[in-house]
């Protein structure tokens, strides 16, 4: 007799006005398999988990569990018929106790609306024992550590008689050793006929707990493997897109300019944030491109924040043209002519309430001050500039950033800081959610900061634009600096062995 | 079709729901009371409203960043005090109205550096300094009246008139204009406005985000500081306990009918200032119509939340 898979999903589509974040996507988790899910950003898994969740109703497709299709756009059926999902944020309430958490907004009642204790007790307790897992039911959950406060979720997700879990980066908060502590989890569960989809950006946990895995890319599921059968450096290359080797051999025509002029803009040395990133080194050029890249959590994110200021390092020398600096604002990052464009528009980059053009000023307000007054003719202008400059459309300054499309909001961000003129820009994940035709206009942009000059940091997961580029390359594993290459002297397999730690 | 097309008129509608709504009134009771509409009343209108109108306007940019400051009634009180010990002190008129600012400013950017270096929840921390400087109100003034007597030039400023007007109407819209002025033209305006909008991208913007929000917390406590001396000078008196409980909630009621959300972000003082004008109406009509108190009370409040729910239908 055939199993039925635990869950599946057929044909999955989710189109969002013009941009498709899922393409016809067929995916299957049979009961005590783990399934690892994984791809860069923007490659459509979390429109994916959040279709298998019910977060997002689909454009078009059928899901289904044991067999029979769930209605879909509908979390709270999703959950009734066993699908739990667990995220990398706690959604637990810290101040209560485990046994209230693993019942929370479902405690078994008796006559009268009271609870009864005593059956959530022994239910609980039952689970414990059935799934070999130890914890303190009477334990405030905030005093617990982060592995045992997993557990909680788990069991929560248990207590629902979950035959389908689905994991999004369930480690991103853990230690080594508690890592390992979770995985003994999962394979119990496993061994119980659950059915668990996990998600992770560390390849290592992926060969450690996974049976098999899907790799997305660009909103498509691009290849199905079991894990034992494939090797770290093809895993990352479905990641990252075949059709790379042909835009590297592109880009090889382009000339490449290690160290620009020659003059080094940004220096580090040893640069340390305790239990973040450690010793550090580099050299930034003015007039090149320096593309870090690494996989997520390679805490690529914090060594930039805690060069601009908006975070801290503890230890080692950062010199900006050739001054040793420490900023605790970015507002004195600024002042020397540093810009940085965050990785995530929404949270870090935009005020979507307020106009392209109010956007484009901000960070440049006080060029724009005459005595007291902002002078508007001269927002005006500089925004009608930047608007022409960057292509933005609809070409209208008064529009709300928040109508815009990825792409333009995109670009609105990174004229508001080509506005500031600075002398080295960070920025991270520069494409993130954009479309092709986007990216390759932010790439010319690029180019074009770096021909005049300026000193260009780029973080980016995404090997096809690293290899487009980059005039040099840093790779980056777990806050280590494990190597850094002209562009033009190494190859792509070669990146693709540092990122999944060959080399190191 | 006819419910459809409704349903798009209400919310075509709904964003000028307010005016709307201070125009219905006003024909109201214009029709049930033609006294209403006389100059003379018109103008009490919004002589009723000037210290709250200028507490309302000083708030707005608190509210816009997500804050709100509780304890503007105190301030109020301890200016009006802290203006009639200098003028008892034989001091000039122009240095106790400097020192009554100053105690209000001063008062403002405590709760401001407090709220944003500290990052202390706002309701919190002004809750706790309407306690304090009440407590330091009543220290300072005991549970005595204060007569005001033989300062002419002080009274003006309470009981003056131009060209027929009262003084503390041109007080008003003199603040108003400022903080429209303020929030249209000047840097500090767009940085209100992208605090409110998104606080973590003003600061990697360079904004220096806390101390604009202290500044704010200021702006908010010379507002008080302002109608407290505007008060002194109308009753002639000064006292502890003046700015009595219950008055913040008046401003905030204008701030928030006016549209600038509690959560911060979109908002702005003109539409304070319909909001002030609607709380206006509504009080003065009602006193016309003879409504009692306790009536009003109600009324009040049931219109206050029909009008936020309104506003709501986006």
């Amino acid at each position: 007799m055939r199993t039925l898979p635990a869950m599946s999903g057929t044909g999955l589509t989710k189109v969002y006005d013009t941009l498709t974040a899922l393409a016809d996507a067929n995916f299957i988790v049979m009961p005590g398999e783990v399934r690892a899910l994984i791809g860069s950003n923007g490659a459509g898994k979390s429109t994916l988990i959040k279709i298998l969740t019910g977060a997002v109703t689909p454009t078009s497709g059928v899901v289904e569990v044991d067999g029979a299709p769930v209605p879909l756009g509908n979390p709270q059926e999703i959950i009734r018929r066993g699908v739990a999902c667990i995220y990398q944020h706690s959604n637990l309430a810290p101040a209560m106790t485990v046994l209230d958490n693993i019942f929370l907004g479902r405690q078994p009642v008796r006559r009268f609306g009271l609870l009864d204790r005593t059956r959530q007790r022994r239910e609980a307790e039952a689970l414990l024992a059935l799934h070999g897992i130890d914890i303190d039911l009477d334990a405030m959950v905030s005093t617990l550590p982060a592995v045992k406060q997993k557990e909680v979720e788990i069991l929560k997700a248990l207590a629902l008689d979950a035959r389908v879990l689905l994991m999004d980066e369930p480690t991103g908060w853990l230690a080594a050793s508690d890592v390992a502590r979770l995985h003994q989890t999962i394979r119990g569960l496993k061994s119980r006929g659950v059915g668990i989809v996990y998600i992770s950006h560390m390849l290592d946990e992926i060969f450690n707990v996974c049976d098999t895995v899907t790799i997305m890319r660009d909103g498509r599921i691009v290849a199905e493997h079991e894990v034992a059968g494939i090797t770290r450096a093809r895993l990352v290359e479905l990641m990252v897109g075949e059709k790379l080797a042909r835009d590297s051999a592109e880009a090889a025509h382009v000339k490449r300019r290690p160290r620009g002029s020659g003059e080094v803009r940004l220096s580090a040395t040893n640069l340390t944030r305790k239990g973040v990133f450690r010793d550090l080194s580099f050299d930034l050029h003015a007039g090149e491109i320096l593309c870090v890249t690494g996989l997520i959590g390679s805490k690529r994110t914090e060594l930039m924040h805690a060069m601009f200021g908006s975070d801290r390092f503890d230890r080692g020398t950062l010199r900006i043209g050739g001054k040793p600096v420490a900023y605790r604002h970015p507002a004195e990052a600024m002042a020397d002519g540093i810009g940085l464009v965050p990785e995530d528009r929404h949270r870090e980059g935009l005020m979507l309430g307020l106009s392209v053009t109010d956007n484009l000023v901000m960070a440049t307000l006080d060029r724009f001050r005459r005595w007291l007054l902002l002078d508007s003719r001269r927002i005006a202008a500089v925004s009608r500039q930047s608007i022409g400059d960057l292509n933005i459309q609809p070409p209208v300054g008064t529009r709300h950033v928040r109508l815009l499309s990825g792409g333009n909001q995109q670009k609105v961000m990174l004229g508001k800081w080509l506005n500031f003129a600075p002398r080295v820009i960070i920025l991270d994940e520069p494409t993130v959610g954009v479309d092709v035709g986007a990216k390759a206009e932010i790439y010319g942009i690029l180019r074009a900061e770096r021909d005049k000059g300026a000193a260009v940091l780029v973080v980016s997961s995404d090997l096809e634009e690293v290899m487009t580029i980059a005039d040099r390359i840093a790779v980056m594993v777990s806050g280590r600096m494990v190597a850094i290459h002209d562009a033009d002297k190494i190859t792509r397999a070669d990146v693709v062995g540092l990122i999944g730690g060959a080399a190191a | 079709m006819n419910l459809m097309s409704l349903d798009t008129a209400v919310r075509r509608l709904a964003p000028h729901a307010l005016p709307l709504a201070i125009v219905l009134i006003v024909l109201v009771f214009a029709i049930a009371q033609p006294a209403f509409l006389k100059p003379e009343n018109l103008v009490g209108i919004v002589r009723q409203m000037v210290l709250v109108g200028i507490m309302a306007v000083g708030m707005t940019f608190v509210i816009m960043t997500g804050g709100v400051d509780l304890s503007v009634g105190p301030v109020l009180a301890l200016s009006g005090l802290v203006a009639f010990f200098c003028l008892d002190a034989g001091m000039p008129v122009a240095v106790a109205i400097v020192a009554g600012a100053s105690i209000g400013l001063a008062i403002g950017l405590v709760n401001g550096a407090i709220i944003a270096f500290l990052q202390l929840p706002p309701i919190i921390v002004t809750l706790a300094m309407l306690s304090m400087v009440r407590g330091t109100a009543l220290i300072l003034g005991g549970p005595d009246l204060h007569a005001i007597r033989g300062q002419d030039a002080y009274t003006f400023i309470g009981t003056g008139r131009i060209l027929g007007i009262p003084f503390p109407i041109y007080l008003f819209l003199l603040a108003a204009l400022i903080m429209i002025f303020v929030q249209k033209l000047t840097p500090l305006g767009l940085r209100v406005a992208a605090i409110g909008e998104n606080e973590r991208a003003a600061y990697l913007s360079g904004h220096r985000t806390r101390l604009t929000k202290m500044a704010l917390y200021g702006i908010s406590g010379l507002g008080a500081a302002i109608a407290g001396m505007i008060q002194s000078s109308q009753v002639h008196t000064a006292a502890a306990t003046y700015g009595e409980f219950g008055i913040e909630l008046d401003v905030i009621a204008a701030v928030v009918l006016g549209g600038t959300s509690l959560t911060g972000g979109n908002g702005s003082v003109v539409r304070t200032l319909v909001g002030i004008l609607f709380l206006g109406v509504m009080n003065n009509g009602m006193n016309i119509l003879n409504v009692p108190l306790d009536m009003q009370l109600i009324a009040k409040g049931f219109i206050i939340v029909l009008s936020l729910a309104l506003s709501e239908l986006k």
